[in-house]
């Protein structure tokens, strides 16, 4: 077989390899599953089937939802789930039925609802992400579906804090759940990832690593250590280059923060240091002189003594 | 940070220092010519529920419950000073109050009850809500005229339009809007599988005790396999039909906490609902609006002949109904 998967998705930053749900969701399965992806990030929603990434494409087939892509790729005989009982499946389609409930929304709301990050980080990266034209029109038309699903989740609400409220509060009981869920364990079936994991790696990462302004539910998850145990795990694990580079580039631009805040706060620093040197001693010389602590003893006049001689002399020789 | 497990603490504490107040009352719409499929789901659920728990209630029912519950939904029930509506926060108050079903469980269970529940709310609810408001048929033939018949005239087309409105746009939001008829049995069907699995030939869904996942089960399963009115809720009543472990729970959980013959039998269609509908039309003959609707079904569930015993059971369930 001469096949090659491509992968259309979302690029990656802060360490993950995509800051969408969907396709990390993907690319989390393939690296379980052992599929070769060609990987593209191309951010670019418009040049897809329905207007949304990841878009997989193989021969002749253009799969575009997580469900048909998993599906596609277990027909190639690619799965994360072979040991798991017809019990255990069940457990994963509920709790993915349960993140997307309770999860999801949560989600939404922390990217495009709250007005903090949308204005200072999530708005910013998207435009910069997006090709011309269409970082007009994205960032805004992503907002739009985040209001109108938490106006139709919530119809009785009007205030948004209230629906805020809710929505957090459903996000932090499922994120306890998971966490005692899990326990101590590796993975959430033992010691080999399945698909819950990559579909819980795929919620939990994006929340736990983008450098959110307003981290209300972050700080939640954060609390939750072997969560947050978890996904560092798994981003280690499989995807070492990434997490590496990125943890490179953090530790580089916080030792170039520092030098720069200290450069900043001191701008002429040597400078300044060697005319205060110079200041200190000039005064303290002058004061010592002043008061007389120290005598420069003149010996001009033997100098003096001298020269009248020589012109006495040299008077004389005229003379 | 908001203040939210703050506030959930609050009304805890609030609801546990109340003492019981005898009886509870649970509000909902007329069962009979009024209540929705998934509106019905939802209250068999909590009376399931609050039987399972031992609780004493009373059935109110009323024409405009929707807009007496605190939260827009319905059921709701009134306890002492509280109104409490849907399912999940009636059973975290009544667990706040100190009888729960699910207290014996240990952690990983309770998350993966957590887990299933949110499978039954999403997949059957929202298959429920798109037979109920988005399938043309059912949608003019059954739900506009039900959901309407307690409003005059100008009023019940106008509240049929918000509330479509309503449901389409959160179906839409889900991605549910633009799924076929078929899609969405597929997905009951995934969704049964997975609960049929985890009932792996037990009674209850774990171990021994019912829990409110099993009340819950047991609402929507009897409300989807009890309401045969047109072929697209039959073809979601034969969907689950083949699921012969849930139909036996179902069945079970009827017996023993409804106290009625279960009258669930597989690939026959039941009569339950519209039967009752015809008895009550009859007695009062007040609702015209509804009877090309039982005509119809009649016609499409090839009515058969033996009405009487069946109006007898229906009789009794109203009369149960009402003493609670």
């Amino acid at each position: 077989m001469n096949e090659s998967f491509q992968l259309d998705v979302w690029k990656g930053d802060w360490g993950l390899p995509s800051v969408d749900l969907k396709c990390l969701n993907i690319l989390v399965y393939a690296k379980f599953s052992g599929v070769p992806l060609k990987i593209n990030p191309t951010n670019n929603p418009f040049r897809t089937p329905n207007g949304a990434l990841p878009v997989l494409r193989c021969g002749s087939e253009t799969l575009d939802s997580v469900k048909d892509i998993t599906a596609f790729f277990r027909k190639k005989n690619y799965t994360a789930d072979f040991s798991l009982t017809p019990k255990q499946c069940a457990e994963v389609v509920a709790y993915d039925t349960m993140l997307k409930e309770k999860i999801y929304p949560a989600l939404q709301y922390v990217w495009w609802v709250d007005v903090k990050n949308y204005n200072e980080f999530i708005q910013p990266w998207y435009a910069k992400a997006l090709p011309f034209p269409l970082n007009f029109f994205y960032p805004g038309k992503f907002e739009r579906q985040a209001r109108n699903m938490m106006e139709s989740l919530y119809p009785t609400e009007g205030e948004i804090s209230a629906i805020e409220n809710a929505v957090y509060s459903e996000a932090q009981k499922c994120l306890t759940l998971l966490s005692t869920r899990l326990g101590e364990r590796e993975y959430f079936f033992g010691p080999h990832p399945t698909s819950l994991d990559a579909i819980i790696y795929s919620y939990l990462a994006p929340l736990l690593k983008a450098p959110l302004p307003n981290p209300a539910l972050q700080n939640h998850l954060k609390a939750c250590t072997n969560l947050v145990k978890f996904v560092t795990r798994i981003s280690q694990k499989y995807f070492p280059d990434i997490c590496q580079e990125y943890e490179r580039k953090k530790a580089e631009e916080s030792v170039r923060k520092m030098r720069r805040d200290s450069e900043n706060e001191f701008p002429h620093k040597k400078r300044n240091q060697f005319l205060a040197g110079v200041f200190a001693t000039v005064a303290m010389v002058g004061y010592a002189l002043s008061t007389g602590i120290v005598e420069v003893t003149r010996n001009d006049d033997r100098m003096l003594e001298g020269p009248p001689d020589y012109m006495l002399e040299d008077h004389t020789r005229d003379e | 940070m908001p203040d939210v497990l703050l506030s959930d603490t609050i009304a805890m504490e609030l609801g546990a220092q109340e003492p019981w107040p005898q009886p509870i009352k649970l509000y909902q719409p007329y069962e009979v010519e009024q209540i929705l499929l998934p509106d019905n789901a939802n209250c068999l659920a909590v009376q399931a529920y609050l039987k399972m728990c031992g609780l004493e209630f009373q059935i109110e029912p009323r024409s405009n419950a929707e807009y007496m519950s605190p939260s827009g939904r319905v059921p709701f029930i009134q306890c002492g000073a509280f109104l409490v509506s849907e399912f999940d926060p009636i059973v975290s108050f009544i667990s706040s109050k100190g009888s729960s079903l699910s207290g014996e469980l240990g952690a990983t269970d309770k998350a993966d009850m957590r887990a299933y529940i949110s499978l039954v709310n999403n997949v059957l609810v929202n298959a429920e809500q798109y037979v109920c408001w988005v399938d043309q048929a059912t949608l003019i033939s059954v739900t506009k005229p039900r959901h309407g018949s307690v409003y005059p005239w100008p009023l019940n087309h106008l509240l049929n339009w918000q509330k479509q409105n309503q449901i389409t746009k959160k179906l839409n939001v889900l991605g549910w809007y633009n799924k076929s008829l078929d899609e969405v049995f597929g997905e009951v069907k995934n969704c049964c599988t997975a609960l049929a699995e985890r009932l792996e030939g037990k009674t209850y869904f774990f171990g021994d005790e019912p829990t409110e996942l099993d009340a819950l089960v047991y609402g929507h399963i009897h409300a989807l396999t009890t309401t045969p009115f047109l072929p697209s809720v039959c073809g979601m009543s034969a969907t689950i039909g083949r699921f012969q472990q849930l139909i036996e729970h179902c069945r079970l959980v009827n017996t023993l906490y409804f106290k009625k013959e279960s009258d669930i039998s597989v690939g026959q269609v039941y009569l339950h609902d519209t039967m009752s509908q015809d008895s009550f039309c009859n007695s009062t003959g007040s609702l015209e609006s509804l009877f090309p609707l039982t005509e119809d079904s009649f016609a499409m569930l090839k009515a058969n002949e033996k009405n009487d015993s069946l109006e007898e059971t229906c009789h009794l369930d109203l009369k149960e109904f009402v003493i609670g």
